[in-house]
């Protein structure tokens, strides 16, 4: 027997079919036929035209809404850094922004290895840093009686709140970024009242209650140095 | 009406012709390792039925199995794409596994390349001739007859590789 032959006897054996064949035939034929006439090619081809057209102006003005988003108002933000040098650099230029209680210096952050994440995030962690070592020093001062430290604390918290702090709209993905124009660093917080835990909790520091903060402090500072009132 | 010219066929006429093959598709589907070969025969029925127009009806096989090859390719796909570790591999056009009544002709056709396989096996295992084997790979059916002379040499030298008894392949291509 050669090859051919060979190939041809191995054929397997065919299953026939079990489905009902007159059922499955009536349902095909049921729908709407293709054959010659069913269709004109001049409606076909003006029935692509409309589609074609149409599919343009649904890309452009999809393109004009991304444009127009990103420009102005909250979008997401797909461009992510991996590299720690470029963390670092945008970590480094956030803390030249920002200050810290008298004394304190800038811990030493970095990337996490395979890790990646977005372009705003180092700022975002420097206005965290910054924000629980005002809040401990602001907790130290009103606990020591000091009003000249207090009023520093609650001025630099203030102008955290107020320039670097951005709320992202509800519902907004993890990714979410604040409208182009927004000035670096920024903190962005969620919109689920933890804004308002905060702007409460600074106004009964501010009335010389520092429970709110004292609480903050201590759930955030975690390895971060703070100095002592002076 | 012109005598000479006959009435248009009834489209329920024409596609009860081609799905006369509905076993020949389902067939073809099984052999080459579909999990559901009736469901591609239906399928491929369905899309005939709206394609009626462009169907041959004299032989529509070529163009069914054409049709079939399509759907079992995309039915590989999403095979693919639900498996976790298929998708780490994953091929663009992930080729048909073929199983056959005899191991060592399964070697063998599992040595050639897709294109070979298929040229072997429209001609072999479906009943194509080569002039209608061509038509379903979409190549002149001169370049059919190179690629199967070549496919056949191939199979034959794998199979004789495989220790078993084989004699020189001398298949005529029959013509139509």
């Amino acid at each position: 027997m050669n090859a051919m032959d060979r190939l041809r006897a191995s054929r397997p054996a065919p299953a026939p079919v079990e489905a009902d064949r007159d059922a499955l035939f009536d349902r095909i034929v049921a729908t709407p036929p293709g054959g010659p006439g069913a269709r004109p090619a001049r409606r076909r081809r003006k029935l692509v035209l409309v589609a074609a057209v149409g599919l343009a102006v649904t890309l452009t003005a999809g393109t004009a809404v991304a444009v127009s988003t990103n420009l102005f108002g909250w979008h997401t933000d797909n461009t992510f850094i991996k590299d720690p040098r470029v963390w670092r650099t945008l970590y480094r230029d956030a803390t030249q922004e920002l200050r810290l209680p008298p004394g304190m210096v800038w811990p030493s952050r970095t990337l996490p290895p395979h890790t990646i994440t977005n372009r705003s995030e180092p700022g975002g962690m420097a206005v965290a840093i910054s924000q629980t070592a005002w809040e401990c020093y602001w907790t130290e001062a009103i606990r020591a009686g000091d009003p000249r430290a207090a009023r520093s604390a609650r001025a630099a918290l203030s102008d955290l709140v107020r320039h670097h702090i951005v709320v992202a709209p509800p519902g907004s993905p993890e990714n979410v970024a604040p409208p182009a124009g927004t000035q670096p660093p920024f903190e962005i917080y969620a919109s689920d009242g933890g804004i308002r835990y905060v702007k409460h909790s600074y106004a009964l520091a501010a009335a010389g209650d520092p429970s709110g903060v004292a609480q903050s402090c201590r759930a955030n500072r975690g390895d971060l140095r703070i100095p002592p009132v002076r | 009406m012109n005598p000479d010219q006959h009435p248009p066929e009834d489209p329920e006429a024409r596609f009860r012709r081609v799905f006369a093959h509905l076993q020949p598709v389902a067939d073809y589907a099984a052999r080459r390792g579909s999990p559901d070969p009736e469901a591609i025969a239906a399928e491929t029925m369905a899309i005939a039925w709206r394609r009626l127009d462009r169907v041959p009806v004299d032989d529509p096989r070529p163009w069914l199995f054409v049709t079939a090859r399509n759907l079992l390719m995309a039915e590989r796909r999403q095979s693919s794409r639900r498996s976790q570790a298929d998708r780490a591999l994953a091929r663009p056009e992930p080729e048909a596994a073929v199983e056959s009544a005899d191991p060592a002709v399964t070697r063998a056709l599992r040595t050639l390349s897709e294109r070979d396989r298929e040229a072997l096996l429209l001609v072999a295992w479906e009943d194509l001739s080569p002039a209608r084997a061509a038509e379903a790979l979409g190549i002149s059916p001169v370049a059919f007859r190179v690629r199967l002379l070549r496919a056949r040499r191939r199979f034959a030298r794998s199979l004789a590789a495989d220790g078993l008894p084989n004699t020189p392949d001398v298949l005529e291509v029959k013509s139509t």
